[in-house]
């Protein structure tokens, strides 16, 4: 969804990062790239949990008086409910802190137009396969600690039924919990089968850990930069041909996601 | 005035480094020079004595993520940024996109104290507002937080910032290399350097205390068993 132009307003994109994978937080900054490529703001910056700039700092890196805060999370959670809030000293959906104006927007991974982004990645990794023919199974963690982002990747299955993508099946399927990522062969009828990870970053669950559950690796690697994984498809494996891609937030568009939370934002509150 | 113009005013008042990056303004077309300061003689040589030459701030990032040995440089306050690149900026606002790479969001702060508005927080009030995993570090006990410093901050170790807060507001930071660190690596002259400042304890440092909070009530209840 197109926003017009805010040249008084700063968005600030808020990322996990990690002070082990280098690879985490590039995912954020490319979608500030290609947002700032835009023009749409007057400024765009990313700011972190796990690595600098932090959420504290974050108000010291900005000029403009109004603030759209977007947290590029997958799901709402820990994070998007208490972490990023306190962090920031947000109170509700918007707040002034110290004369600058906050406005807090939903996370990335819970708008709908995240499904087209989905879509779009499991056509790229696997161009040629007929979708009659494919199983789509969107991957994550897991745990009984993070319901919503199970609940996410579920919402996002239903909405990829309903929107006729083609496929023969759409499934979603979890490192830690059932229905497990690991039976992924046993869980599809179809001779092809496209995993997408719902994941912001490529790390250790990307790289290591789920190739070595679905069969593609036969051990854990090296932690960083292992895009070595994402470049060898299709994988013939378990009698199917699969494609692997990497996490869904590598997609530089996702930035048009985070513009649509920005969008909702305003048509939700009635910002003018 | 924004901060983009505000680094122009601190360069012009004779500011030229920040962290181990000497900025050089060129005077004649108002660009600007980025380098590591240990080749500040390849840089005024003819082309650039062979520096790897970037133009814009766009690989900022890459420069600054790795060490010259390859280790993953996950604060950037440490004094081992990679050396033989010199940036090429158009004007302060790529300047500042640069700068906030390397040291991110260090010019701000830095702005921000000089203006009187830059707010500290102490640890016991960082500690406290932990949830969740993190919740525990506040056990840490005073002493256990003063060693830690040493341990963890300073230019010998994760980082050369300016520590700006004390462990609560009445018990300041014991005197060591890392307290006393002015946030300027390479004794090099504060009228001439925009230091590098932590005002508040970051979350890896939360992250340690957590890990030395568990070890001191481990200790603790193995000695009352």
């Amino acid at each position: 969804m197109p926003i017009a132009p805010k040249p008084d307003s700063a968005l600030l994109i808020v990322g996990h990062g990690s002070t082990e994978n280098p690879d985490s937080s590039t995912p954020y900054f490319e979608h500030a790239d290609e947002i700032r490529r835009r023009e749409l703001f007057a400024e765009v910056h990313c700011c972190f949990w796990k690595e600098e700039p932090s959420m504290r700092e974050a108000f010291y890196l900005i000029d403009s008086p109004e603030i759209y805060v977007v947290p590029d999370f997958i799901s709402e959670g820990y994070f998007t409910q208490d972490v990023i809030p306190r962090e920031l000293g947000l109170t509700g959906p918007t707040t002034e802190v110290r004369g600058k104006t906050f406005h807090y927007c939903l996370p990335v991974g819970v708008h709908p137009s995240m499904t087209g982004l989905i879509l779009r990645r499991a056509k790229e990794v696997a161009p040629d396969v007929d979708p009659a023919a494919t199983t789509l199974i969107i991957t994550g963690h897991g745990t009984g600690l993070n319901q919503n982002s199970t609940k996410a990747i579920r919402d996002q299955v239903d909405q990829i039924i309903a929107s006729d993508a083609g496929y023969a099946a759409v499934l979603d399927a979890y490192m830690e919990e059932q229905p497990f990522i690991a039976e992924w062969d046993k869980l599809s009828q179809t001779p092809n089968v496209v995993i997408v990870p719902f994941f912001i970053s490529d790390g250790l669950h990307s790289y290591q850990d789920i190739p070595v559950l679905i069969g593609i690796e036969n051990e854990v690697g090296a932690a960083a930069s292992q895009r070595e994984v994402f470049r060898h498809n299709p994988h013939h494996v378990r009698g199917k041909t699969l494609y692997y891609s990497s996490a869904i937030g590598t997609e530089r568009l996702l930035a048009d996601v985070i513009l649509d939370q920005v969008h909702d934002f305003d048509q939700i509150h009635k910002i003018l | 005035m924004s901060v983009a113009q505000k680094l122009h005013d601190l360069l012009e008042s004779g500011i030229h480094r920040i962290g181990e990056i000497e900025i050089q303004t060129n005077a004649c077309n108002s660009r600007y020079s980025l380098f590591h300061h240990a080749d500040s003689d390849l840089f005024t040589k003819p082309s650039f004595g062979g520096l790897e030459v970037h133009e814009g701030p766009a690989d900022a990032r890459e420069i600054s993520t790795y060490a010259e040995d390859g280790t993953y440089r996950f604060t950037k306050g440490q004094v081992n940024l990679k050396r033989g690149w010199v940036m090429i900026l158009e004007n302060e606002d790529e300047l500042r996109l640069a700068l906030d790479q390397f040291y991110p969001a260090c010019v701000g702060l830095f702005i921000a104290q000089k203006g009187g508005i830059l707010e500290i927080e102490t640890l016991r009030e960082k500690l406290n507002r932990q949830t969740g995993m993190y919740r525990f570090a506040r056990t840490i006990s005073d002493a256990g937080a003063q060693k830690l410093v040493q341990e963890i901050c300073g230019p010998a170790h994760q980082c050369a910032k300016k520590i700006l807060w004390k462990i609560d507001a009445d018990t300041p930071l014991d005197d060591s290399e890392a307290s006393r660190f002015n946030g300027i690596p390479g004794n090099f002259p504060e009228t001439e350097a925009i230091p590098l400042l932590c005002r508040e304890a970051c979350n890896h440092f939360v992250a340690e205390c957590r890990k030395a909070a568990k070890t001191e009530h481990e200790a603790k209840s193995a000695g009352g068993s």
